[in-house]
């Protein structure tokens, strides 16, 4: 059984409502299905109002097991002199401001009785008024079957310090460390390597998305598999210009061509083909604005896990890695992933053996021999793309995970104003900032365009996508909505006896999701040194 | 039929905020009592109403509502049309009464249906 409580302030019509919206919130947390949401929305609201109306005060109380939800509405105020009268469609002793508004129409209680499976009245002349109305729970909304959870980083246990940095850094709470070692929630991570930017160990790497195995750590890795000699090389710029050597990125470049690989193209084509295609759409008005094309699979991820919302906002197209992969339908395609998420993306796109995903370390190893030698002339890619282009009107271009949550948050309340186009990306400084290249965005950036490389034409397209998105269900306490109940009460019960300081010291990154790590089974409950128990004054 | 063909249809100005107006409506209940908008309202459900105040937003945002319509040409509030951008929910205004909006409705759409108390 858990208990939610809500303030309601009599006579403010300006946030009436507001509790019965706090109300569905947390239902919705808990995955209660469709028909019992809309008549608790009902019955709730409509109880609210009675107060917001004739009261001075109340309080609105929601207790759920997993049979039933019991809402409760007591109030301050004149209480009914007659309730059956008052239980009787089109009797009301409304204000005229309330009936203004359309309130007063004397259909508020008939209308809770009849959203009730139970209902129940008390008042007393003077003093105030109780309601109660029960609503049997019966049916569940599992929501659908959850899409698998990437395992976006694989992690090397054996260089952590335990200095708890990632788990500050990380935006979605899916790092601890127990043990002093560190354990990542897979199904909370959205591969936005914010935790490997913070990590000076070298703790995180790319993960394989099938095995969770590490495909490679920040080593060189791995050899390069064999390249057939039609092979497609497709990584991006921040890879060339990414070593500190007298005539890179050109250096880099011939010392990839005598890899063996037939073509190499870089994958800022297709994120011009996509934010092409997508300032089309978003200057057409089509579909849901502002639209946030695919560019990052990371902010996909977030979209989907924290900002399910938005997820009608979420272009539909591949990610630029993805699209091409998708291009050479006949040819063997090496992809390199910048980050975790990318890696993912283009695994999961991967159902042919004509596809290998690249870590950036793993060709850096083999790239050694070659780039000892100091390159005779400077060599061409076989297509390239120009300068960054300029945020047309209605765009806002973001980078970095701190910036991104807000905006996405600022989005969710439609309060952007008349941004029509997101260009997101989580890494600091776009795809070039991620922390498994090697150099800074901008340093990197300086040395493309101190010594750009000849650009072709690119044929590049963005393609749309067949799958279409879905909600992840991370942050779902449990699949059955009567367990998930009983932990959402016991998180919160316990979450009040922790002293509030979110120090780290237990691992988790605040007081709540140690709270919710301990009922979930991830840590054990005597993990806080501040508890009286262990000898310290809790303040 | 989706929100922005309806407002078409009545020649209602639409105020999409962010919403994208491809919601599909298969009922317009109308009303002016919040008790019984908030009992018909549904996220297949357009609201129209001749109320115009910040409420509207609430039983839209409790109950999923797409979008609600306005009448006789009345401006909606700037707050009102803030928080509906918030909600996600459009806001229409017909340029007729409600009766004459009704009778539009029913007259040229034969799949949407119209109720009213």
């Amino acid at each position: 059984m858990i208990t939610l409580s809500y303030r309601i302030l009599g006579g403010d019509f300006d946030s009436a409502g507001l509790a019965t919206r706090k109300l569905k919130e947390q239902l919705a947390k808990i995955g209660v299905g469709a028909p019992v949401m809309r008549r608790a929305m009902i019955a709730s609201y409509e109880a609210e109002m009675n107060v917001v109306i004739h009261a001075r005060t109340g309080t609105l109380w929601a207790r759920l097991d997993e049979e039933k939800l019991d809402l409760e509405v007591t109030d301050e105020g004149p209480g009914i002199p007659d309730v059956q009268l008052a239980l009787r469609e089109g009797w009301s002793t409304a204000s005229s401001q309330a009936r203004q508004m359309g309130f007063g129409a004397g259909l508020g209680l008939p209308n809770i009785r009849k959203n009730s499976d139970l209902f129940d009245i008390e008042t007393r002349v003077g003093r105030g008024t109780r309601i109660r109305s029960t609503i049997l729970l019966g049916t569940r909304d599992d929501g659908g079957a959850s899409p698998p959870v990437p395992a976006f980083l694989s992690l090397d246990h054996g260089r952590c310090r335990a200095c708890l940095r990632c788990i500050f850094a990380c935006p979605t709470a899916a790092l601890r460390v127990h043990r002093s070692l560190p354990v990542m929630l897979n199904e909370l991570c959205v591969g936005c390597t914010a935790c490997t930017a913070e990590c000076a160990d070298g703790v995180f790497g790319i993960g394989d998305p099938d095995t969770g195995r590490a495909a490679v750590t920040r080593g060189f890795g791995a050899a390069l598999p064999p390249v057939p000699p039609d092979a497609v090389l497709v990584l991006p710029r921040g890879f060339l210009a990414g070593f500190p050597l007298e005539g890179s990125p050109a250096r880099v470049l011939a010392a990839l061509q005598e890899t063996g690989f037939a073509d190499i193209r870089l994958v800022e084509e297709w994120e011009q083909a996509l934010r092409r295609e997508a300032r089309a759409r978003a200057a057409s008005g089509k579909g849901a604005l502002p639209l946030i094309p695919p560019f990052c699979p990371a902010v996909v991820a977030l979209v989907e896990s924290r900002f399910p919302s938005l997820i009608p906002h979420l272009g539909p197209w591949l990610s630029p890695l993805e699209a091409a992969g998708e291009e050479f339908p006949l040819r063997p395609v090496f992809l390199v992933a910048a980050c975790g998420a990318q890696y993912s993306a283009a695994c999961r796109t991967s159902l042919t053996d004509r596809l290998t995903v690249l870590s950036p370390a793993r060709l850096a190893g083999a790239l050694l021999p070659g780039l000892a030698r100091k390159p005779a002339a400077a060599p061409t890619a076989s297509a390239g793309t120009g300068g960054e282009p300029a945020p047309g009107p209605g765009e806002l271009a973001v980078t970095g995970v701190r910036h991104v949550m807000r905006v996405l948050s600022e989005a969710e309340a439609g309060a952007l104003g008349g941004a029509t186009l997101l260009d997101l990306s989580l890494c600091d400084g776009g795809c070039a900032g991620s922390p498994l290249l090697c150099a800074d965005p901008f340093i990197s950036m300086h040395r493309w365009q101190a010594a750009p490389i000849g650009a072709a034409p690119s044929d590049a397209a963005a393609v749309p996508r067949q799958k279409p998105y879905a909600q992840r269900h991370g942050v779902r306490l449990d699949k059955d909505m009567g367990e998930a109940i009983r932990r959402l009460a016991r998180i919160d019960a316990l979450a009040r006896t922790l002293p509030g300081r979110d120090c780290g010291a237990c691992g988790a990154p605040s007081c709540a999701t140690f709270a919710e790590d301990v009922v979930m089974g991830r840590s054990e409950a005597d993990g806080c040194p501040h508890l009286p128990e262990h000898g310290e004054e809790t303040q | 039929m989706k929100v922005k063909e309806l407002a078409e249809l009545i020649d209602a100005r639409l105020h999409l905020g962010t919403c994208s107006g491809d919601s599909e409506i298969s009922q317009v209940h109308a009303s002016d009592t919040m008790s019984d908008l908030i009992e018909h309202a549904a996220a297949d459900t357009l609201l129209l109403t001749t109320l115009n105040n910040n409420q509207l937003i609430r039983v839209a945002e409790l109950m999923d509502v797409p979008g609600i319509c306005l009448v006789s040409g009345a401006d909606p509030l700037p707050e009102l049309l803030a928080r509906a951008c918030a909600a996600r929910t459009a806001i229409l205004v017909s340029p007729t009464g409600m009766e004459e909006t009704c009778r539009l409705l029913e007259a040229h759409s034969g799949s949407l249906k119209v109720t009213r108390t």
